[in-house]
This record gives C-alpha cells, structure tokens and sequence, in this order.
C-alpha cells in the first residue's frame, strides 16, 4: 500500500491550498481530483480578496489575474429601470479571476513545491482505523486526509462529518461568460486594462432571495445570477432561463452588446452562513475545508469563499504539520477544530451572523428595491411640475414607515 | 434568448454511458412537486405523459436536483474524468 503524510481530496482553492501549504513545509502531499484537469469543476462568480493569497503564496504576483476590482457597484433593478451606487478607489483588496484557470496556477505552485497532484480519479472512499483513501480500486494509506470536495459534500457525508445541505440553505449561481476585447471592456465600464469592476445586483427578475452578478476579466464579461434553492422552489422558478432574463434586462444588455457567449455553468454556494457549518469539522484525523465546511460568508454587498477555502486549507495543512512535529500526528483533527474555531473564517462568520436575518427577509429583495427605483423616479422625473424629494418619500413609503425603520435598522447592524 | 440546448453546446463534456444520476420512476410518478423540472439548470429532466425523463448528458454537477428533491434522489459525481470541464468557472 502506498502511504503519504496526507492526501487531500480535491483540486479547488481550498485542496490546493491545504496541498501547497504541506508542500511548502516539505511533508509528503498526495492530491487527488476528480476532474480530468486540476480545477475545472470549481465555478463562482468573479472575484477573489487576495489577503490569503499575499499572505501565504510565493509568487502571487504572477498569478492569472484578470483585473484589479477598483470599482464597487450595487445596483438595484426592477422591470425597466435600475438605481446604482458605485465606489470606486485606487486602492484594491480583491481581484477577478477566471477560478479554473487560478487552480491550475496553484495546482502548478503544488508541484514546483513537491507535491504530488493527480487528476481524472475521483476517491470512493475514506476509511478510518486505519486510516486509508480509496480510489481506482486501490488503498493509499495516510496519516491524515482533508477532505475539499465542493459543496456537494459526498464524503463527508458519508462519513457522518456533517449534514446535507437543506434548499434554504444553499443557493443555485448560473454563469454566462461573454467574449470581447481588452478594450471593449475598458471602454463600457470605464476603467484601463488592469482595472476592473464588481457590480452586484438586487431584485429584477427573481425579487427573492439571490441576486445578479457582473465580473470584468480582462477581455470576457462573467455575467449571472445566484438565486436561494428554496425560493426557486417556492416561486416555480425556471433556473435555465434565469441569467438568459437577467441579461435582458436593458441595464445589463448595454455591457454585453456585440458580446458573443462562450461558456455557461451552474454550481451550488453556501449561503446559511455560520449556520452551515457542521459542530465538528473532523472526525479522527480526516478535516473538512472550503465549501464542504461551509465557510462562504455573504453580506449581500460582498461575498466571501475563496479566500475561506484557501486559508482552512492552510489551517488543516499546519495542523497536520503541528501534530506530525508533536510526534502524535493522530491529534491534527483536533488541532485543526480549535485553529479554525480561533481564525478569522469562524469569526468573520460569526460576527455576521444577524447578516443571516437581513438576507432572509424578502422585503429587501423586492419591496425595498422597487421603492428605490420608485423613489429616483420621482424626484428626477420633472415635467411642467416635479416633486418635493420628502413628499416621494413619505408617498412610497405610506403605511409601513415602522416596518421600515426596523428592517433598516436590521440591516445597519447586521451588514 | 439563448436556448439551453444551445448554450450546453458550448460546454465542453465527456460524457460516460452510465448515468450518474438516477431518479426512481416510481417516487417520481407518485410526487407532485415535480421541482426538478425547473431548479435544473440545464433543464435535463423532462415531463412525458406524466412520467419523468433525466437525460445525464449535460448535467453541470451543480447538486441542485440533489438538495431540492424531495425524494432520495441516487446521485453521484460522474466517475473521474468524466463530466464536465468548465474552462471559465
């Protein structure tokens, strides 16, 4: 039987992290993917904060960056019209990148780094006492396994880590990527060629829970839309058609006109924050990471998993070397529980965790973002007479002021 | 609008003879929700006289049928190197 320190199962950000951080630290790393190339089943919408990546990767400066993100955009949209608000800075801490193309860059650092990564096997199985991974009908026997196999999460189901995932708790992303040039893109969005823009999208045409997305890559357009999995089911929503109606709408068309489709992808996301992560990320010596333990955090104006996965990568792959280095390479499970209860990822998702309540209330999604719209209507609209901005105002929001007063309220404190 | 049938055709498949996802004909005739006929986003099952049809060419491994079925749903990721390979995920 062939043995390594660890075998990590998946080649996503947050396999690939864990892979190279191990490799980094000379143990003897084994990657398996199911893919017949390294990364191409990871699908997300655009963007990637870089801190993780600036923190722990030699070299990131080379890596497939499409743009800098200097422009923030939220724009909400109902039927015909849309109101935006943009940010736009010099300063940046995040990029767009196309992610199967940013795994096969980290897959490539693994390597040079002296781990062993291999693809087109999908593992079958994990068995503990002792502890072995089985794929292509043979066992690989191991001190530790970190399981990174997406939001699906097969494995770790089967091994009792942790639950599937409810429809309310996860949510269907559908993506169009666009072809047109380098300097199409600049020009439609106003930036220059390492500039690039984010612009996410409430309301038209699902008015529930979920949203629109627009990345810039350097010279395509990633255009979707991300809708909760329940409320598609409640709503009888046609998911196939989903980004084809958002992408119609003439606030979105303008960016993709003479655009021609190169590529469409589904994938699920984590969307029940904290709540989605299991009480125990391991069980004896095998670790969940990335989308498998939930760790995406959504705030509506921004939304984090990359750089979540990457970095519980580099949390497994230290707590393995912590307890391999301890001369009991058996306590790296529990080590890995208390460095990831102790990071950021938990914290982050626990001090957003009235985030949860915010996005759950569909009046944000609809009512709030019509009244928007409703309220720019009418102050720009000017004809003979136009209209006082509080006398819109007060019209809009007729009888349901204190309703209001208190989802706002909800949302200043848990975004 | 861009049909799903002609947008698949720009996804890149190897697709294997056996299929990865299996319903149960007899929960699905029975089950009125019948959700799968629209979560789906490549929109592969498919309502004929009253039975349901799943078509695995095509499916982009996202597990939506999976969560949003309200039976047991058998479902597996592809075999390894099968299924789909996404160049702009």
């Amino acid at each position: 039987m062939e043995r390594f320190d660890a075998v990590v199962i998946g080649g996503g950000a947050a396999g690939l992290g864990s892979a190279y951080r191990m490799a980094e630290n000379g143990m003897n790393v084994l990657l398996i993917e199911r893919g017949e190339n390294v990364g191409e089943k990871s699908v997300y919408g655009g963007r990637i904060y870089s801190w993780v990546f600036e923190k722990y990767v030699k070299g990131f400066q080379d890596a497939p960056v499409e743009r800098w993100v200097k422009k923030e955009r939220l724009t909400f949209l109902d039927e015909r019209e849309s109101v935006s608000i943009e940010y736009s800075s010099d300063e940046t801490c995040s990029f767009v990148a196309i992610l199967t193309k940013f795994n096969r860059w980290l897959a490539e650092k693994v390597e040079d780094a002296g781990g062993l990564v291999v693809s087109g096997i999908k593992v079958e199985d994990v068995r503990l006492n002792p502890l072995r991974v089985v794929a292509d009908g043979e066992e690989i026997g191991c001190d530790a396994v970190v399981i990174a196999e997406g939001v699906n999460p097969m494995l770790a189901m089967k091994l009792g880590i942790r639950s599937d995932w409810k429809p309310e708790e996860v949510a269907v992303g559908v993506k169009e990527v666009f072809k047109l040039s380098e300097s199409e893109v600049n020009s439609r969005f106003d930036v220059e060629s390492d500039e690039g823009v984010a612009n996410l999208f409430v309301g038209y045409p699902v008015f529930t829970h979920g949203g629109g997305f627009i990345y810039t890559n350097r010279d395509t357009i990633s255009v979707g839309m991300v809708v909760r999995v329940d409320s598609a089911m409640k709503n009888k929503i046609e998911v196939y058609d989903l980004a084809e109606k958002f992408r119609a709408h003439r606030d979105v068309a303008g960016f993709l006109k003479g655009g021609s489709m190169i590529e469409y992808s589904a994938h699920l996301v984590p969307e029940a924050g904290i709540k989605g992560v299991p009480d125990a990320l391991h069980k004896d010596n095998v670790m969940i990471v990335g989308d498998t333990a939930g760790f995406v955090l959504n705030r509506g104006f921004t939304i984090r998993g990359v750089d979540f996965a990457f970095y519980s990568g580099v949390l497994a792959a230290d707590s393995i070397k912590e307890a391999m280095d301890g001369g009991d390479a058996g306590l790296a499970g529990q080590i890995y529980e208390r460095k990831v209860r102790d990071s950021a990822i938990i914290g982050e998702l626990e001090k957003f965790r009235k985030a949860l309540d915010v996005l759950e209330n569909t009046r944000f999604f609809n009512d709030y973002t019509r009244m928007m719209v409703e309220i720019m209507r009418g102050i720009f609209d000017v004809k003979e007479e136009s209209n006082r901005l509080y006398d819109v105002v007060m019209e809009k929001s007729r009888g349901r002021k204190i309703r209001m007063a208190l989802d706002f309220l909800s949302a200043f404190r848990g975004l | 609008m861009e049909s799903i049938e002609n947008r698949l055709g720009l996804v890149s498949f190897t697709v294997d003879s056996e299929p990865h996802i299996r319903p149960k004909e007899e929960k699905c005739d029975s089950c009125n929700l019948k959700v799968c006929l629209y979560v789906c986003p490549a929109k592969l099952y498919r309502l004929e006289e009253g039975k349901i049809y799943f078509n695995h060419e095509g499916c982009l491994e996202c597990g939506t049928c999976r969560v949003a079925c309200p039976e047991d749903l058998e479902w597996e990721y592809p075999k390894g190197g099968f299924g789909v390979h996404y160049q702009f995920g």
